[in-house]
């Protein structure tokens, strides 16, 4: 007699690895994962059909609602596309301000994302180390904005609060005590024979899935792909960024370039804050009618904004295209089936970082 | 027996998906590259995609578009990777058999035009089956 | 000899809160806020308070966001599961009034006060990791004090 599915196992929606509900369903044969499937919609809000007809200002408080985890750069993108519409310039201190906040906003995420992974495999020691280390950087990040989470830092034409000299001496010498936390993190990491077991050569994704299912971020730079959204964007040339590539593809190779994202994205905030140009923080402009598709880097990969505006400044189509919604794709068609068994299943999965507000929206 | 637990008709949360701008443009263009009803296409996706894929379903077409079938006229005219591997409608098998035929009816010497339009349909039919 | 049992019943509930929690449709701004009271700065675990995601031995339930379509059947299933005594705490705006999320064209049904019991609200978008333990804190003993007692 021949079999090919054994069980379909689900996994979720509340599942002890889960921060967010989504459910998975694995058919298996034996250990191994045949097929998988994806249940959403415990996270769909419908926040593209709530902005339509609505003026900007509210859009903008909405569009960091997208995801609480990367709100930072969901503003920026949607503040810079609007940007690009109406034509409006942004003084050049409030561009590095920018760049300040959405590469702390970066490093959080990226730390929580392998706090997530090391939680998963547990090694929860250094789960809470990176835990500890985040809180810092969150703590730097409501210095130069205000709040935590959802800051509404940036807005058409500048920012909101400017950096004081003394705020920019203690975030330098936080950010220094956080690179060296980070070292520390990384190399137990990298080296951890345990680790690397559970680890290296699990949830392989080759170049080809990751150019066919569009992956981008993180989880394509591990597989290879060159697709990093700063090499475009004018600040990030001025400061001279280049791209982390590894092309293992792996977990490993997943979390590793984001343990290697970090120490870029300090010494970035370092560049910035050392070459900071004087000036104003806010400039001024209308928003105007126009249509638009601006897309920047999230910390997951690349994010799109397509707005249609009218004169008054209102949005009246707007289409967001989030990052994970490519990662998870990829995810659980390419990585978890034929390489990986079900109990790697969720440690995979985790790895490629999924946001699933993000993904429904 | 009694119904499955936790199992719920998705068909009205995958419509929601596929109902957004970018995700509608997207199945339009590839009715239009079909050449069959949107309707029907959108009957079809609900069945056989997951929610994940509905949700991928734009930038798939669009690297479709970019990297499928480079080089091979046939395999382009009737979407051979485009439609098994990047918006997977077929199965691959089935494609190949369509690939295969309409390769050796253009060997036979019938003329071009005519046998991809047959595989074109063949292709329709596997869609919609 | 109820009285003992009572007692001590009420001594080891005070140091020991199993807390589950259940995303029904937020951004995950509260949900990371609720993760960073794992933190050794927080140290949410010196309470006797053990964050995992397990309802089914739950004490607390933290619910957070607005209810979205999947979850309108599922979450009272939910909260069938975790045995008595138990308690819910919504945080954030989110399961209070909707937030942001209620508005024309939304998917989503708040409050959750419509599918489920709700003890406690932590308001705020999203609010700070002190205020979310300060609420589990204050809520718990006010429900699982001489909790057979009161059944009586």
């Amino acid at each position: 007699m021949k079999k090919t599915v054994d069980v379909s196992i689900p996994l979720g929606p509340v599942h002890p690895c889960w921060k967010e509900p989504v459910r998975l369903k694995c058919e298996t044969a034996g250990e191994r994962v045949l097929r998988t499937e994806v249940e959403l919609g415990y996270m769909k809000k419908g926040i593209e059909r709530i902005m339509r007809g609505r003026p900007w200002q509210e859009v903008m408080f909405l569009a960091e609602r997208v995801c609480g985890i990367c709100s930072v750069i969901h503003n920026m993108v949607f503040i810079e596309a609007m940007e690009e519409i109406s034509d409006i310039a942004v003084p050049p201190r409030a561009a590095y301000l920018r760049v300040v906040a959405n590469e702390l906003d970066r490093i959080a995420s990226h730390i929580l994302a392998n706090f997530s992974y090391c939680y998963t495999i547990e090694h929860e020691t250094l789960a809470m180390y990176l835990l500890n280390t985040r809180e810092t950087v969150l703590d730097n990040l409501e210095r130069l904005t205000g709040s935590r989470i959802n800051t509404a830092y940036m807005i058409p034409g500048g920012v909101r609060f400017d950096l004081l000299p003394e705020d920019a001496a203690a975030m330098l010498a936080d950010l220094s005590k956080v690179e060296e936390e980070m070292q520390r993190h990384t190399r137990i990491f990298e080296t951890g024979p345990l680790i690397a077991l559970r680890s290296k050569g699990i949830g392989v994704m080759n170049h080809e899935e990751a150019i066919r299912s569009h992956t981008v971020g993180p989880t394509a730079r591990a597989s290879g792909v060159v697709c990093d959204l700063r090499l475009r964007h004018p600040t990030y040339r001025e400061l001279g960024f280049t791209q982390v590539t590894r092309t293992e593809g792996d977990n490993f190779a997943r979390v590793m370039v984001r343990f290697q994202e970090v120490f870029q994205s300090i010494d970035l905030i370092r560049k910035c804050i050392e070459t900071l140009p004087d000036g104003p923080v806010r400039g001024g402009g209308f928003c105007k009618a126009g249509e638009t598709s601006y897309a920047g880097e999230a910390p997951r990969g690349e994010l799109t904004y397509s707005i249609k505006t009218d004169d008054y400044g209102r949005v009246v189509d707007i289409a967001i295209r989030t990052p994970s919604i490519m990662n998870i794709e990829a995810c659980v068609h390419a990585m978890i089936p034929d390489a990986t068994s079900i109990a790697d299943v969720t440690a995979t999965f985790i790895s490629s970082d999924p946001c699933v507000a993000c993904n429904e929206r | 027996m009694t119904g499955y637990l936790y199992e719920k008709d998705l068909r009205q949360m995958k419509y929601t998906i596929l109902a957004s701008t970018r995700h509608d443009e997207t199945v339009r263009a590839i009715a239009r590259h079909l050449g069959i009803t949107e309707a029907k296409l959108r009957r079809t996706m609900l069945r056989r995609f997951d929610m994940s894929l509905l949700e991928n379903l734009e930038s798939r077409w669009e690297m479709g578009q970019e990297h499928a079938d480079n080089g091979d006229p046939v395999a382009e005219e009737l979407g051979y990777e485009l439609f098994t591997r990047f918006v997977p409608l077929v199965d691959t098998e089935v494609m190949q058999t369509i690939y295969n035929e309409t390769k050796a009816m253009i060997q036979e010497g019938s003329a071009t035009g005519e046998a991809l339009e047959r595989g074109k349909e063949r292709v329709r039919e596997a869609v919609l089956s | 000899m109820r009285n003992i049992l009572q007692k001590i019943k009420n001594a080891v509930r005070s140091r020991s809160i199993h807390v589950s929690y259940v995303d029904v449709g937020s951004c995950n701004g509260c949900d990371i806020e609720v993760l960073a009271c794992l933190a050794p700065r927080y140290d949410i675990e010196q309470y006797g308070i053990y964050v995992h995601n397990n309802p089914r031995e739950a004490d607390v339930l933290l619910v957070i966001g607005s209810v979205t379509p999947q979850w309108v059947d599922k979450l009272r299933d939910i909260w069938e599961k975790i045995p008595e005594p138990k308690v819910a705490v919504a945080i954030g705006n989110c399961p209070i009034s909707g937030c942001v999320y209620n508005r024309r064209g939304t998917l989503t049904t708040p409050p959750v006060e419509n599918y489920i019991p709700i003890a406690a609200s932590v308001p705020g978008c999203p609010p700070r990791p002190t205020e979310i333990l300060s609420a589990i804190l204050s809520v718990a003993p006010l429900i699982f004090k001489d909790y057979e007692e009161n059944q009586k």
